[in-house]
């Protein structure tokens, strides 16, 4: 009897860990929570989602997998799965249904997979051939090639479930549905303003709903925003290193949180075989380019005190972070011009660089310093919207792009090693080292495994030079001394988003 | 009358036709792409071109317009490039926020402006006069959204009088309404104030000097009555005229203060539609900003010709 007790109490106690909705008494949802988002609402068809925006969905649907705190995918709508070469198995939760009262299982997972490889936006779902179901709740992944990111990028919208209904629905993109804790109240919202949740009454594990209603403004003025923080009218909010958040990391009542993940800030030497620029198929050129850059003094003063040097397209929190990387490239005037004097080009050379608005004033400090070693970095206005489009073209030698540090660094040889890399325009050949090493860590999964092959490779990274990590400017949210105090409030790993599950009402 | 009106109306279809071929040709010489945006950093050509196609950005700039005409002639003023929504229920969600705005500015421009106007014109050179000159000059001077921030900063956020950001619309509670446009409404308003105060100064220091004022005082009409009756509408008249062009003004400047205050009207959507270029939106907006400021210059030929009757069209 006392052994069936102690077993009765840890089959409880193991349930309530695994969140297996273990019956408890459930406080009715109360209170609203804001939150503020910087980008407008494009589209809640997460499949058609190219960019940001994903707080306006996270509401509405789950992933199959989410982010634990370490980064590490763990199952949501699925309950596990197992990678097999170019299969992936996953099994499915028992008993969803979406909010409109549609069943969740095997047949419409495989059809929401195979949507999004045909309309191909998600990056993450790029290695797939097709997927199909094995039985009622469970659904095999075909690959195309070994990909061992596939779990992670079925944490994001590449794995959100939609409803078939809401498939099939023309007008999807502002009739959301899916199995998420929230559903979008389209008549509350105000299109361009402000957008609605309200309980899911149908949702699978309704404990963890603790608010009778979310909303998520559209705020992309960040003057605006930090006055609405100010002020009350919101919780919080999403933040880039600006003004702004500088100034609420030092008001008195309100907080900026450093999330885990971010943007890193980096050039990128296009044209490493000098096809246009010879003097960038030198490598102590490049190098005096690296050791040239203050990455603290821009940090401060471009970043406004908010971003961290990098040498790395890793944050601190990646598992492939590799701390032995730190100051590879400390600012160092003098060594810098030693690589310059020793290179096939010590009287300096000059480039063009392009630039948007929003880059302006880094290129500017950028070009200051390598006025130091001889090197002009011409400045060329783009078009906003444009700097992607044509640093994947021959027009500029080099570039510069933000990396999203949560990436998975499988990506950093799609976009700029490999040959046919997205921003290889040149088409440079890597290296033999750079292209073992990106093939190498395409067959593991864990990534306790991947992580010392992706050291190496942000190592010769560092060795070849033709990526200069600027700083990394972690996720920032800012948010009022309440919503900081609220310990329901949990944000999503490598996401500018708060996990709605459990989250209450400050009040 | 109506036939002034009647002429007004049907000058509005050639004057929207050139701006809908300005509009469309300007937007489509921008070297920025709307289905970059669209399909992401990491897309494909092949996805690239898809989309591309779908938009129907693959074809001849002269087709593209000559499909939007024929759609937008039957009230169809197409959706966004971005998303389903239709520009026609964007446009119209958004008129009565910015139409708000402008509204209670105008008012508080005229009240304002007006009233300084005619307290300097009574007094000219006394220390009214040159107080009601300084606050006009500072009044002009000062930009919209400056001072549209320094409002915020003193009276949402610190006095908590006011809400910093949005709008609230008229019906859902007249007393939330009128909280949320009234900081937008004065830094918007001010300028115009200041415009209209300098020339109802001006115009009522002409019309005391006339003749017919002396004489109305030689009769004995109390002062009041000079004022308000012979003095004041004669003054108008001119001041119709800056009205209207304020008006416009109040109109093109409400586009920046809806950023100031995150008012989601007009400008808002603007402003993220040339973001974006979204062409089927721009359209729709600079359509409906033409005809809002056609509709007003009627207005004001209207209220011109009720005040001169001289002007008025035989």
């Amino acid at each position: 009897m006392k052994h069936g007790m102690k077993d009765a109490l840890l089959a409880v106690a193991v349930a309530a860990g695994l969140g297996l909705g273990v019956a408890t008494a459930s406080a009715e949802p109360t209170g609203t929570f804001r939150y503020a988002e910087q980008v407008k609402l494009i589209t809640m068809d997460p499949q058609q989602q190219s960019g940001s925006g994903v707080p306006y969905l996270r509401p509405v649907y789950e992933s199959l997998f989410e982010r634990g705190p370490d980064g590490v995918p763990v199952p949501l709508l699925a309950t596990g799965y197992e990678v097999d070469g170019l299969d992936v198995t996953i099994t499915l939760r028992e008993g969803v249904a979406f909010s409109n009262g549609e069943a969740f299982n095997a047949e419409v997972a495989v059809a929401n997979i195979n949507r999004g490889v045909a309309l191909a936006i998600i990056e993450g779902l790029k290695t797939v051939e097709s997927a199909e179901a094995v039985d009622e709740f469970t659904l095999r992944i075909k690959l195309k090639e070994p990909d061992p990111a596939i779990i992670d990028s079925l944490c994001h919208t590449g794995g959100m479930m939609l409803a078939p209904a809401a498939i099939a629905d023309p007008a999807l993109d502002r009739n959301p549905i899916g199995t998420g804790p929230y559903v979008y109240d389209r008549e509350a919202s105000r299109e361009g303003e402000v957008r609605v949740y309200t309980p899911n009454p149908t949702y699978w594990d309704k404990d963890k709903i603790g608010l009778a209603r979310y909303e998520v403004w559209e705020l992309p003025d960040d003057t605006a925003r930090l006055n609405a923080l100010k002020t009350g009218q919101i919780d919080a909010g999403n933040w880039l290193a600006n003004p702004q958040s500088a100034i609420i990391d030092r008001t008195p009542g309100l907080k900026l949180v450093r999330g885990s993940g971010g943007l890193n800030y980096h050039v990128i030497i296009s044209d490493r075989e000098g096809t246009v620029v010879p003097a960038f198929a030198d490598l102590d050129v490049r190098q005096a380019m690296a050791h040239a850059i203050d990455r603290e003094a821009f940090g401060k003063a471009i970043q406004f005190g908010l971003a961290e040097k990098s040498f790395q397209p890793y944050g601190k929190d990646d598992w492939a972070y590799d701390p032995a990387l730190e100051g590879v490239y400390e600012y160092d005037l003098d060594k810098a011009r030693e690589y310059m004097a020793k290179s096939t080009f010590p009287e300096g050379f000059s480039f063009d660089m392009p630039s948007i608005p929003i880059y302006q004033s880094r290129l500017e400090a950028l070009a200051g310093f390598f006025n130091e070693i001889g090197i002009r970095m011409n400045i060329v206005p783009q078009e906003p919207g444009t700097l992607a489009r044509v640093s994947r073209t021959t027009s500029y030698p080099a570039t510069n792009l933000v990396w999203q540090t949560n990436t998975d660094p499988k990506f950093l040889a799609l976009r700029y090693i490999y040959e046919n890399a997205a921003y290889n325009p040149f088409k440079t050949a890597p290296s033999d080292e750079l292209l073992a090493l990106a093939e190498e860590g395409l067959q593991p999964v864990d990534p306790a495994v991947r992580a010392p092959i992706y050291r190496k490779m942000a190592s010769r990274l560092a060795e070849e030079a033709f990526l200069i990590f600027v700083t990394n400017t972690p996720i920032l949210f800012g948010v009022s001394d309440r919503t900081a105090d609220n310990e329901t409030v949990v944000y999503r790993f490598g996401e500018d988003s708060i996990n709605l599950r459990g989250l209450k009402a400050n009040d | 009358m109506i036939r002034l009106i009647v002429q007004r109306l049907l000058a509005l279809v050639p004057l929207l036709f050139i701006v809908s071929v300005l509009t469309f040709s300007f937007t489509s010489l921008l070297p920025s792409d709307p289905v970059d945006l669209i399909v992401g950093d990491t897309a494909t050509q092949e996805q690239y071109e898809i989309v591309r196609e779908r938009l129907g950005m693959n074809q001849p700039i002269v087709v593209r317009y000559v499909q939007w005409l024929g759609r937008a002639v039957q009230g169809d003023l197409g959706t966004s490039f971005f998303n389903s929504v239709s520009v026609t229920g964007a446009v119209m969600q958004r008129l009565p926020v910015t139409l708000s705005l402008t509204a209670v500015s105008a008012l508080i421009a005229i009240v304002v402006g007006v009233a300084a106007g005619m307290a300097a014109a009574l007094r000219p050179r006394s220390w009214i006069d040159r107080f009601a000159t300084l606050g006009a000059t500072f009044g002009q001077a000062i930009p919209n959204f400056w001072f549209g921030l320094i409002l915020v900063a003193v009276f949402a956020v610190n006095l908590r009088w006011f809400p910093a950001t949005g709008f609230t619309a008229l019906s859902a509670s007249p007393w939330d309404w009128l909280r949320s446009v009234i900081l937008p409404s004065i830094a918007l308003g001010t300028s115009s104030s200041a415009a209209i105060a300098r020339q109802v100064r001006s115009a009522m220091v002409g019309v005391l000097q006339q003749d017919y004022i002396r004489a109305a005082r030689a009769q004995g009409l109390s002062a009041r009555r000079v004022l308000i009756k012979h003095a004041l509408t004669n003054a108008m008249v001119p001041v119709v005229a800056v009205l209207s062009f304020q008006i416009t003004v109040l109109l093109g400047g409400a586009l920046v203060v809806e950023q100031v205050f995150a008012i989601n009207g007009l400008g808002t959507l603007a402003i993220g539609a040339v973001r974006q270029q979204d062409i089927p939106m721009i359209q729709g907006i600079v359509l409906v900003m033409v005809a809002l400021v056609v509709v007003v210059q009627l207005a004001t030929d209207i209220v011109y010709g009720l005040l001169n009757p001289k002007a008025r069209p035989s």
